[in-house]
């Protein structure tokens, strides 16, 4: 038995190294302000007070958080009736479905994301078949709803995939039970299907939610240079402005509020 | 249950696979386009897969996407489902403490654990580059696998590795043969899902990544600013890829166990699992054994080095890195930045390359700061060569560190069926500000040039110290975002403006020569108020691991070949002068654009001059710029 547990050491060291350290480290820099090398520094909250009596960065977090909601809710709302659906077919056709919504995640997600400039870019086909319900002069890509439409396309699979994974593990039974006992399709919705696929509704919402927060590529790349979002002064501070303090700061920031909201989410679920 | 009886259940699965399937069908399409244009289909042909074989570099990375997939997906499946049976037999504090340890990586968002990674692999000094990549991707797919063997160790019977052992078995048995068969099911989940996860990723690569070591999607990335159809090329040749390795996964075992049920009857038994795996085994050993021994020729000078190169995006010919290779036998790797800012960051982390082009100041900065080494100019035979009004500027007066490139102005790209001269000449650069043409407008993504386009709308140097006067600066651009709707961009300005979409931008006369040769609606105009006259060199940093091939590519790039190559494809000045002079001559690529010959000798043009603390001030200003502008719209 000693033997198999000894097993796990080197992925201690390892995870220490490798999973902790780096955290350990972001906290570090946020925390000083840069002197010649790591062993000279000085302890400071200049980078925090920074972030939060600014109120352009305040109302960057906030857009991002806003738009990883609504991103999360339209996942939702698309996502639990394709799942529903897919976990009422018969099996093989079920298999079949679940493989369709893999595929895209196979796809790296730069590219999915890229594969969209060339459909919404002007004079594309969506400005197309927009012009013939006179809609012509809408401008698509670089515009908020392209990064929406951008976050919907990568993240919309997790969602789907989290909701089907509890509903196929449902038991029909109770369905039937439910129906034997009077209740409409609706309230045995309401108070079967849906209180039990909690679980994964929970888990596809922080899937999505996530990596939506703080996606830098996707408003890059479909929001132009026009549209920025937490993830992006992320990145701004590491590659081009070099202050890495600030920089770890706000993904210190970041790290803490996701871990608040999930802590939050948690506790839905624990209750329901 | 009900079997698919509701109609707008199967709408809804045929929109769905609408939705994910068409962005990929249409950039697989337009993989075949025949023209550059992602929106005009104009004929079919294999021409940018032809670049891109060409090109290499993205045969490289999808190279590197697939071998770190692999490697990384081995790596941690083997190691995760050991770790996983060990802390299964752990003390509990130790087992939960690591699951919290374990969540991170899945809890945190990518970028904080791919910043995370970054920090730790430079405060460690480990240079960056293909291994710190796999070493990150297999740091976060263990995780994945731990989290999806563990159910599996779970629903053992916690005594079975015992009963084993009083059977006889060595510990090493027990597990092999006892164990892990049992729980075969969540070790394969687990090495797809990790297999997925690093094949996915893009955030934790970018930030891990160095020495020109690119997957697919940091090309992608880099390259994204500029239409460019290889891009959907080598997107098509991974699908391909995946497509083929995920039939092989799904289709491959329902074959297997078709035939097992045969064999069985006759008494022989083969493992489902591990018909795919040596297929993908082999595919992989192909592809490195391609990639690996492609082409090795002897007898050339510096045959088999490695020359490093920072460049620019798009700032070479197309057939420069060819010729140079096919003529030293050296391999070349190039890695691209935005701003002479991203460049100087990585110089001051200490990654090495041989070649950098920065900018004038930006050279001055690095001279002042140590980072360069003198040419030896025993080895050089370009300089005689260069055109006069690059030769000695004030940031390298000797030209001790370095040799010009490409040279020219900043000005205004203007719509001439939009905006007449005269407005231009009456307003200069605060045309930026009129608002006739609010929403029509595009700022280049420089800090150093908006700040310059400002101090020289109001009147002032563009290397002023006094803050005043910056200060003011700040409050014209900040003025000009907030009521003109405008959109800051890049490269992205080069392609958008040939195709007319705006009626004023600021832009590199390179840049504008270009859009002029493509367009003939769009005209070049350079304020009264003077403007910004830059030029980029090539230099060596003082680290630079090969300085002797880096010589020989500063020659060959300023010879009259090289500097031809560069200077027709990439639309910039030619530092050449002989170069400068066919090009804009009679039957040259450029004559009569006025935009290729910069305005020289007037005299409210400046050369940039590098100060520190007006650095800091404007780097900062911008970015509060930047913040306006995406909070104005």
């Amino acid at each position: 038995m000693k033997k198999f547990s000894q097993m796990a050491i080197p992925y201690i060291i390892w995870a220490v190294l490798m999973l902790v350290l780096p955290m350990a480290l972001i906290a570090f820099y946020s925390f000083t302000q840069p002197g010649n090398s790591i062993f000279s520094f000085s302890v400071t909250l200049e980078h925090y007070i920074k972030f939060f009596t600014d109120a352009d960065f305040l109302i960057i977090l906030w857009r991002s958080i806003w738009i990883a909601v609504k991103t999360t809710v339209i996942c939702l709302f698309i996502g639990y009736p394709v799942a529903y659906f897919i976990a009422r077919c018969e099996e093989r056709i079920q298999n079949i479905l679940v493989l369709c919504v893999t595929i895209p995640m196979w796809i790296n997600m730069l590219v999915r994301t890229y594969a969209w400039i060339g459909l919404l870019s002007e004079g594309g086909p969506a400005q197309r078949i927009l012009g013939l319900i006179g809609l012509g002069d809408t401008e698509l890509l670089y515009t908020e709803g392209a990064v929406l439409l951008g976050m919907v396309y990568n993240f919309l699979p997790f969602m789907i995939l989290q909701i089907n994974t509890t509903l196929c593990k449902m038991d029909e039974s109770l369905l039937a039970a439910a129906a034997d006992l009077g209740a409409t399709p609706v309230q045995t919705f309401r108070r079967v299907t849906l209180p039990l696929s909690l679980p994964g509704i929970i888990n596809g919402i922080t899937l999505v939610f996530l990596p939506a927060v703080s996606s830098f590529f996707i408003p890059k790349l479909l929001g132009g240079g026009k549209y920025f979002l937490i993830g992006n002064m992320i990145e701004n501070q590491f590659i081009t402005v070099g202050e890495w303090n600030f920089g770890s700061a706000i993904s210190m920031i970041m790290a803490v509020i996701m871990m608040l909201l999930m802590m939050c989410v948690h506790k839905v679920e624990v209750r329901g | 249950m009900k079997k698919g009886k509701r109609p707008i259940g199967k709408i809804l699965m045929v929109l769905m696979i609408i939705f994910f399937y068409l962005p990929i069908l249409y950039m697989i399409v337009f993989s075949f386009n025949d023209g550059k244009s992602l929106t005009n289909f104009t004929g079919f042909s294999l021409r940018w897969y032809k670049h891109m074989l060409e090109t290499g570099g993205m045969l490289e990375a999808l190279y590197t996407t697939f071998s770190i997939a692999l490697l990384a997906a081995f790596i941690s499946t083997v190691v995760g489902t050991f770790s996983a049976i060990g802390l299964s037999k752990s003390r509990k504090l130790v087992r939960d403490l690591m699951e919290q340890v374990n969540n991170l990586p899945m809890m945190n968002p990518d970028i904080v654990t791919a910043i995370g990674f970054m920090l730790l692999f430079i405060t460690f000094r480990v240079n960056k580059g293909y291994m710190t990549m796999l070493l990150a991707h297999i740091a976060f797919c263990i995780p994945y696998v731990i989290l999806s063997v563990m159910p599996k160790i779970r629903s053992l019977d916690p005594n079975l590795a015992d009963a084993a052992m009083d059977l006889g078995a060595t510990p090493w048995q027990a597990l092999v043969k006892v164990i892990i068969p049992q729980i075969t099911p969540g070790i394969l989940s687990g090495a797809l899902i990790a297999f997925t996860m690093s094949v996915d990723d893009f955030i934790i690569s970018y930030f891990v990544t160095g020495g020109g070591v690119k997957n697919l999607s940091i090309m992608v990335y880099t390259m994204s600013r500029r239409v460019n159809p290889s891009i959907n090329a080598a997107s098509t040749l991974m699908i391909l890829i995946i497509t083929i390795v995920l039939v092989t996964i799904n289709v491959v075992p329902v074959l297997v166990s078709k035939r097992q049920k045969k064999e069985e009857r006759s008494g022989r038994k083969v493992p489902g699992a591990l018909i795919p795996l040596a297929a993908a085994v082999v595919c992989a050993a192909g592809l490195i054994v391609f990639f690996r021994f492609n082409g090795a020729q002897g007898g050339r000078p510096f045959e088999g080095q490695v020359l490093h190169i920072y460049n620019w995006g798009e700032y070479t010919g197309e057939n420069i890195i060819g010729d140079f290779e096919e003529y030293t036998g050296a391999k070349v790797v190039m890695e691209n930045y935005d701003s002479n800012e991203q460049m100087y960051i990585k110089i001051a982390n200490g990654e090495a390359y041989d070649i950098l082009v920065p900018s004038d100041y930006m050279i001055q900065r690095l001279i002042q700061e140590g980072y360069l080494q003198k040419l030896d100019q025993s080895r050089l035979d370009c300089l005689d060569k260069l055109a006069d009004a690059v030769k000695g500027l004030p940031y390298d007066p000797e030209n001790e560190y370095s040799v010009p490139y490409f040279w020219g102005t900043v000005g205004i790209v203007y719509d001439k069926t939009k905006v007449d001269l005269e407005t231009l000449e009456r307003e200069g650069f605060n045309i930026f500000l009129n608002q006739k043409y609010r929403g029509d407008v595009y700022l280049y993504d420089s800090e150093r040039d908006s700040f310059m386009m400002a101090l020289k709308a109001l009147g002032y140097s563009m290397n002023t110290e006094d803050p005043g006067e910056i200060n003011e600066a700040f409050e014209w651009l900040i003025r000009c975002v907030e009521t003109m709707d405008t959109e800051t961009v890049t490269d992205e300005i080069i392609d958008n403006m040939a195709q007319g979409r705006r009626a004023l931008g600021l832009i590199y006369s390179g840049d504008a020569a270009y859009v002029m040769s493509e367009n003939e609606n769009m005209g070049f105009y350079l304020p009264l108020s003077g403007t910004n006259l830059w030029s980029d060199a090539m230099v060596i940093p003082k680290n630079a691991k090969n300085p002797e091939l880096a010589h020989e590519f500063i020659n060959f790039a300023a010879s009259f070949d090289g500097a031809y190559d560069n200077s027709s494809f990439v639309g910039y000045t030619s530092a050449n002068q002989e170069v400068m002079e066919v090009l804009s001559g009679e039957g040259g690529e450029y004559e009569g654009i006025d935009a290729y010959i910069p305005r020289s000798g007037y005299g409210l043009d400046e050369v940039f001059v590098y100060n520190e603390k007006t650095r800091k001030l404007i780097s900062n200003l911008w970015s509060k710029v930047r913040i306006a502008e995406s909070n104005a719209n």
